[in-house]
């Protein structure tokens, strides 16, 4: 009876499938289409019974309840009241977190690495800092719901283009379109800081000068942007001053006002030392709030940094030492590094678009090189909220934040940890994916050859 | 015709050895008509009461050297002077035999320029068009036809430049090509090649690397593997070019074979009748020159890098005599700390121990000679010598690699490199002893014409002199003159009545002197100008006031200049301050770890990958190397190492079943859409610090395999993770041979950019084709040979590396590891191997394994996979996790690797990902990693499972080895301990230690300069020296 049943829904499941990859590839351009069907509001208070809850923001505590209502956590404890309409989910043995966010990503803008018709990150020329990422998410994107069924709730999609690359926007990884899933947009100006030391590699074609001659043109770039914004807003803040003439609109200097005024920072991607150390000196000197994402030096800056206030997404754990003397295990060590330090921090996945879900398994290799498990966590979710600027509303669990909760049998830096329910914003999410249905697919062709289960 | 043709190459046959050999001998008699009035100053010439040194340590004392129309007819210590000699005095002066630069090339071409193309350094790319007329070989890389003598056209400058530097004569080679022609031996005296040419074809000349360049991808050789595979096939057909028109000499009825000019110009060298000096760019080639030398018997000089000491013991075992170059490694830039950072612990010592190169290998008995080829400018020739005399080069065997050694190797030591009667009149005489910094070259003679390279003033005005003034202004004050200094280089003073002025100016034109001062402190207002002419100790003068009024005055010597006794304090030359470690620089170690008798883990979970499973608080015995026992309750052999691995787990070394790691060959021949000739194992590279990393996530073993960029790849290499060890110990000894395949969008290039749309196949369907059209050329030409050596009838058919290869495949001899991605690519090749009677191997990514497993299992294919990678190319967006799960239970042999230097690190981990997407027990997963990747290798009888008998190859972890929160501790290959993360914590701090000491040591030696000096950036991954000087060349332009 029970074999019956699996292999009615395998079937059903994959006719499903296979009826909107029809319907689909008659529409040429959008060959790709994610099957899973976003969540509807929540319309009803929803308990979590029985599980260990891990707040991140606090204690752990086992064997509790969270309650959560139109997308807001209402109660969480081992002994709290449950609403009678709520819906009851029995979650014994299993661990409820806060869903995990990855504060570096090119979901929504990248499909297909290899093919360019599916890459919509990087704007040509050097200054976009008017580029958007959300208004170019594809909500249809088949790599959100892998990302998605691996507890990642979350993510920082951002432009890489260029030397000032646009602005990046913080996703809710569920929604109809792109405006349901941005959470937060603009949330940091993204800027490519040059190599300040020429590289020397084998794939690398440019001489030593030829090198210099670009960081340097780089960084011009960079300085000018900055100069003639602040020409564009202080003349346009004059124009309220009677008399003074009108000045027509600039997209680029339009988008960098809020950056001036120091309520957007600027991300900076950084590794070498050269190069944070320069970030934080135009940083200070242009009044500007700044993140540094990459950071694979910053622990021997830590001082500068943490003087300054400059938090890090340390972008990727699973990486090779940069240079031939460093320990093997120097990119396993910068976050506990930097926590040791007394810098701010939080981990990122290495800007991937098809594995996002890897995101706790660099987490993982810092516990296993140093990092304390607790602040590992914390690393991919409160951390990332509160150097994003989310965490008044997401990235632990507490009451009156976002219903955003993953429910999973073990540890999440743990591989072989399974994510069994997801709930964003209080929406409860298919944790289906196009990769779970293949493998149904083709456990069902082998079930015709007469083999398998 | 055809008659005429082939007896003429038989001629050359013969008469190759003594054409070779033929050297102009100075003739009295000329060819050339009289321009006018003939001239015929005899040359006959005595120098006497000369130091001579007749040969390296041969020296005698007040002697006498006899030269007759440019022959030594007479030298030693009492030897008569001949009475029609004109005589040089020479007391005090020291004679030496000529040197000879043992490598020249002539002057680089500009890009743009003598159809050179972008950055190559060959001025010749891959796909360049063979050279116009003539019979040449199909690659206009193979060019031994091309003669350095036939386009050599004396340099006057250069020549003048190098008898500066003593040298009488040099080598100069072709620079074009992988095998680039014949060199010769020229002096450098004046004249055309009527005199100064030595020898022609003296020896051929080859490099086993090409240039990186623009336009890679098209044109073979496109890598180094495809260099060293192009100069070992065109040995095998100049081989079989020889064997050809002997049997068509036999039987005039047979096809006429091709002429070829190369093959017939590459006849003589296999069996080591004439020298071949191949490029070594790093000392790894050192090594790879000995290999393919062996390969053809060939009698090769290695033309070095000066990195020889890297690898002192294995490259003096190879007994090859190495052209060293004299050019030595920038100052480290280190002048801030961020800079320091960028310079590695490599980069700095090779700065501090390069300068003892030369020293090092003449101790370790290798021949050396040197070469001005690399300097900046060849007038530094003799001071970079010296500096390695200074920093240990015994000062005969430095006279040695300059005369005798090159005369030897070149065949000229009838008539080069010492001082005999009946030898060239090819010497130099110096004021002392040539290795010291201050000794002067006086006179360069070459063939017996005398070159004055530092010639001495006309006459010498230093001393003390008394004026005399014809004026009323001076003419009874006491005006004294001081000159001194170096007779080019003179200073002075005047003092008038104990009152000193120094001279602005002075100076001695030939016996002119001339010179100015301030005149004022000697009360003779505003500036004075002053000559005279010198006649033995008297100057007659005339001068002019400040306001041009004249005078004339005379002076009269008083006293010889005496030079001052030198003080300045003579520092001994600092060495080296670390011993080379292997490799060099961070992480180096001084010897390989020692292999203990016998080795005890005690107490840990075993996890065998082997029919015991995984065992609970077990022991593992090893002994000498191989597992001896596992086991509950094993006894501890006495003498043990023990290691307590109480709460550890351990299990099987990872092995890693596709790498491409420690290789510098390039990784992909690209050049050509098969390349089966092609082997990764001619470039095993050992100082790839990615062998250590790994080491550090407990991999014991690499499949370092070919690239994928086209369908029939090269021959792969397995490795094992040896840290510190020569090229050749890092191979696994017996390994089965294999080869990569390729199939879809790598291999027809639809990644590549839009100007790579040509190269077949383009299509899958044209893949498909491609290997079955090759495997039916494999067929016909194995009947060919078979047929061949049955009745040894006809021409012989060639031996084609390529179809060697393939008909290994054939013969299932040859193991497929093919790179593939969908499931209808993997099914026609499977079919197509199935048609030929052949079973690949194993399918590598193998992403869409899933939707074929049934069909792999059948065919008896494993899939080697990654555990969760997709969507960065099209034809993986099927790709799922799940993937190593469905193949597992559907029967296939599943191993998941990395195809990456950095994700080998952590192979363990990506076994759990099994575990996670389809529930493989753990054991199984851990296969995955271990014995599986072993089976697909063919080498799960000696590793992949921790089994009695089998290498001792273990990973030792802090806990469960899957798991994400464990890591390894220790790594052992062959009982060896390979990695301890404490140890490694020592060396690290080793590592800073040494840093810092180089730094200060660099700092101060005051020349840190401003630019270069960083880590040097190699053309291939850690190739080739020779193209970044002609880039530097170029750039300098």
């Amino acid at each position: 009876m029970k074999t019956m049943w699996t292999k009615w829904t395998a079937w059903t499941t994959w006719i499903l499938w296979l009826s909107i990859v029809i319907v689909v590839t008659a529409l040429p351009e959008s060959v790709i289409a994610s099957t899973q069907i976003p969540a509807k509001p929540q319309d009803h208070p929803i308990a979590l019974v029985g599980g260990t809850i891990h707040p991140v923001s606090g204690a752990d505590i086992p064997n509790s309840t969270i309650v959560f209502d139109k997308g807001k956590i209402v109660a969480l404890g081992a002994s709290v009241s449950i609403p009678a309409d709520a819906e009851k989910i029995d979650v014994t043995g299993k661990h409820v977190y806060p869903g995990m966010i990855d504060a570096n990503t090119a979901i929504g803008l990248t499909e297909i690495g290899a093919v360019r018709a599916t890459n919509d990150r990087s704007e040509t020329g050097p200054i976009n800092p008017n580029a958007k990422a959300q208004v170019a998410v594809n909500p249809e994107s088949e790599l959100i719901p892998v990302a998605r069924s691996n507890g990642i709730t979350m993510v920082l999609t951002d432009p890489s283009g260029g030397v000032i690359s646009g602005t990046s926007a913080l996703l809710c990884l569920d929604g109809w379109t792109w405006e349901e899933m941005t959470f937060k947009a603009p949330v940091g100006m993204h800027v490519n800081w040059p190599s300040m030391v020429p590289r020397t590699a084998w794939w690398m074609q440019d001489s030593e000068e030829k090198q210099l001659e670009n960081r340097d043109k780089a960084l011009n770039d960079i300085r000018n942007a900055f100069a003639d914004a602040r020409s564009y807003m202080t003349a346009k803040q004059a124009e309220a001053t009677p008399g003074v003439q009108y000045h027509s609109f600039d997209s680029r200097w339009e988008a960098m006002i809020p950056v001036l005024e120091g309520k957007l920072p600027i991300i900076v991607n950084a590794d070498q030392i050269q190069q944070i150390q320069a970030a934080v000196a135009f940083a200070e000197k242009e009044k500007v709030k700044l993140i540094i994402c990459g950071g694979y030096d910053a622990p021997l800056c830590a001082d500068l940094l943490k003087k300054n206030n400059v938090p890090v997404i340390v972008d990727g754990i699973h990486r090779d030492p940069m240079r031939n003397d460093d320990p093997y295990d120097a990119p396993f060590t910068v976050p506990d590094r930097l926590r040791q330090a007394g810098v701010a921090y939080c981990i990122s996945g290495g800007g991937e678009a098809a594995n996002v879900r890897n995101l706790p398994y660099h987490v993982a290799t810092a516990v296993t090189y140093g990092l304390p498990e607790d602040e590992g966590i914390k690393a991919i979710t409160l951390y990332p909220a509160q150097i994003l600027g989310a965490a008044d509303r997401v990235g632990s669990l507490e009451t009156g934040k976002d219903a955003t909760i993953i429910v999973t049998t073990g540890n999440p830096l743990e591989i072989p940890t399974q994510v069994t329910m997801e709930f964003i914003q209080g929406k409860k999410i298919d944790l289906s994916d196009k990769q779970k249905m293949l493998n149904e697919k083709y456990k069902e062709k082998y079930r015709q050859m007469g083999v398998g289960k | 015709m055809h008659a005429f043709h082939g007896r003429r190459i038989h001629r050359t046959f013969l008469v190759f050895a003594s054409v070779a050999g033929f050297t102009l001998a100075m003739a009295a008699e000329t060819t050339v008509p009289p321009p006018g009035i003939r001239e015929n100053t005899p040359a006959v010439f005595a120098l006497t009461g000369v130091r001579l040194v007749a040969a390296p340590g041969q020296v005698a004392e007040k002697a006498t050297l006899v030269v007759r129309d440019g022959v030594i007819t007479a030298a030693g210590p009492n030897v008569a002077v001949p009475k029609d000699a004109r005589v040089f005095d020479m007391t005090g002066k020291t004679v030496y035999a000529g040197l000879i630069d043992a490598y020249t090339e002539p002057p680089k071409e500009a890009p743009g320029q003598g159809g050179g193309m972008g950055m190559r350094g060959d001025g010749q790319g891959p796909g360049t068009p063979a050279p116009k007329g003539g019979a040449n070989y199909w690659s206009a890389d193979i060019v031994p036809q091309t003669r350095a003598d036939r386009t050599y056209v004396p340099d006057d400058d250069l020549n003048k430049k190098l008898r500066g530097q003593g040298i009488t004569a040099r080598l100069l080679a072709p620079a074009k090509g992988i095998i680039k022609g014949t060199s010769v031996l020229v002096t450098t005296g004046e004249g055309d090649g009527t005199a100064s040419i030595v020898k022609d074809r003296v020896a051929l000349h080859g490099k086993i690397t090409t240039s990186r360049g623009f336009g890679d991808g098209e044109g073979y050789p496109g890598s180094p593997m495809g260099a060293y595979s192009l100069f070992r096939q065109s040995f095998y057909d100049a081989d079989w070019y020889r064997q050809a028109w002997d049997a068509y000499q036999k039987d005039k009825t047979l096809p006429r074979p091709e002429r070829n000019d190369a093959l017939e110009a590459l006849q003589g060298y296999a069996g080591g009748a004439a020298p071949v000096v191949i490029d070594a760019g790093d000392e790894l080639y050192d090594l790879r020159a000995d290999r393919i030398g062996r390969e053809f018997s060939l009698n090769v000089i290695i033309r070095g890098s000066g990195n020889e000491y890297r690898r002192l013991n294995e490259i003096a075992a190879t007994g090859r005599p190495i052209i060293v170059p004299l050019n030595m490694p920038d100052v480290p830039k280190v002048k801030t700390p961020e800079e320091a950072m960028a310079v590695s612990l490599e980069t700095m010592m090779h700065w501090d121990i390069a300068p003892e190169n030369a020293g090092r290998l003449d101790k370790a008995g290798v021949r050396i000679a040197f070469t001005s080829e690399g300097l900046k400018d060849r007038g530094e020739f003799l001071g970079a010598v010296r500096k390695a005399v200074e920093r240990g080069l015994n000062p005969d065997a430095a006279l040695k690699a300059l005369t005798v050694t090159p005369a030897t190797l070149f065949g000229v030591a009838d008539r080069f490199g010492t001082l005999d009667v009946g030898k060239a009149a090819n010497f130099i005489v110096t004021d002392g002893d040539l290795f010291n910094k201050k000794t002067k070259i006086l006179e360069t003679w070459v063939l017996g014409d005398r070159f004055q390279t530092d010639m001495p003033p006309a006459a010498d005005v230093r001393g003390t002199w008394e004026l005399k003034f014809s004026e009323s202004q001076g003419a009874n004050d006491t005006v004294t003159l001081s000159l001194k200094g170096e007779p080019a280089k003179l200073s002075g003073s005047i003092t008038r009545n104990r009152k000193e002025s120094k001279f602005s100016s002075v100076g001695l034109n030939d016996t002119r002197l001339g010179f100015a001062f301030k005149g004022d402190s000697l009360t003779w207002p505003g500036v004075v100008r002053m000559s005279a002419t010198l006649s033995g100790d008297a100057l007659l003068g005339a001068g002019n006031w400040a306001d041009g009024g004249a005078f004339s005055w005379t002076g009269k010597r008083t006293a010889p200049f005496a030079p001052e006794p030198d003080t300045a304090k003579v520092t001994p030359p600092e060495m080296a301050s670390f011993p080379v470690n292997y490799p060099l620089g961070g992480f180096g170690v001084a010897a390989i770890p020692p292999q203990p008798d016998a080795v005890f883990f005690q107490n840990a979970t075993v996890w065998t990958s082997g029919p015991q499973g995984k065992l609970d608080k077990a022991s593992v015995l090893v002994q000498k190397g191989k597992i001896a026992a596992v086991g509950r309750d094993l006894a501890v052999p006495a003498g043990a190492v023990i290691v307590d691995a109480t709460g550890k787990h351990l299990t099987p070394g990872v092995i890693d079943e596709h790498s491409h790691i420690a290789t510098d060959g390039g990784v992909n021949e690209s050049g050509q859409t098969i390349s089966a000739e092609v082997r990764i194992g001619d470039f095993i590279d050992p100082n790839d610090i990615t062998i250590y990393r790994q080491l550090a996530g407990g991999v014991t073993m690499a499949h370092v395999l070919h690239g994928s960029a086209n369908t029939i790849g090269g021959q792969n290499q397995i490795i094992k993770l040896r840290w510190g060890v020569a090229p050749e110990e890092l191979k696994l000894a017996g390994a089965p041979e294999d080869i990569k395949f390729a199939l879809g969008e790598n291999v027809k290039q639809s990644n590549w950019g839009d100007r790579y749309n040509t190269r077949y196949p383009q299509t899958r369907m044209g893949a498909e084709q491609i290997v079955r059209d090759e495997f039916k050329a494999g067929l016909d030409y194995k009947a060919r040979w078979a047929q061949w050596r049955k009745d040894k009838k006809g021409i012989p058919p060639r031996r084609d590396l390529e179809l060697d290869a393939i008909v290994e495949i054939l013969d299932g001899t040859r193991l497929v590891h093919c790179h593939a991605y969908r499931q209808d690519e993997m099914l026609a090749l499977m079919r197509t191997f199935e048609d030929f009677g052949i079973r690949l191997v194993t399918f590598e990514h193998v992403l869409e394994g899933y939707k074929i497993g049934l069909e792999m299992a059948k065919h008896g294919v494993g899939g080697s996979t990654f555990s969760d990678w997709w969507a960065y190319k099209m034809e993986v967006c099927d790709a799922i996790p799940y993937n190593g799960a469905l193949m597992h239970s559907s029967g296939v042999l599943v191993s998941f690797n990395s195809d990456s230097g950095e994700m080998a690190r952590r192979l363990n981990w990506e076994a759990d990902k099994a575990v996670k997407y389809g529930a493989v027990p753990e054991e199984d997963a851990l296969k995955f990693v271990t014995i599986n990747p072993a089976k697909q290798l063919h080498v799960d009888s000696r590793v992949g499972s921790i089994e009695v008998g089998k290498d001792a190859d273990l990973a030792l972890w802090s806990g469960p080895p899957l798991s994400s929160l464990s890591h390894c501790e220790q790594t052992w290959i062959d009982g060896r301990k390979y990695f301890d993360r404490q140890d490694d914590v020592t060396r690290r701090a080793e590592n800073e230690k040494m840093r810092a000491a180089l730094i200060q040591k660099v700092l101060k030696s005051g020349d840190a300069g401003d630019m270069g000096g960083g880590d040097k950036k190699p053309k291939w991954p850690r190739e080739d020296v020779f193209d970044e000087t002609f880039r530097l060349s170029v750039e300098g332009r």
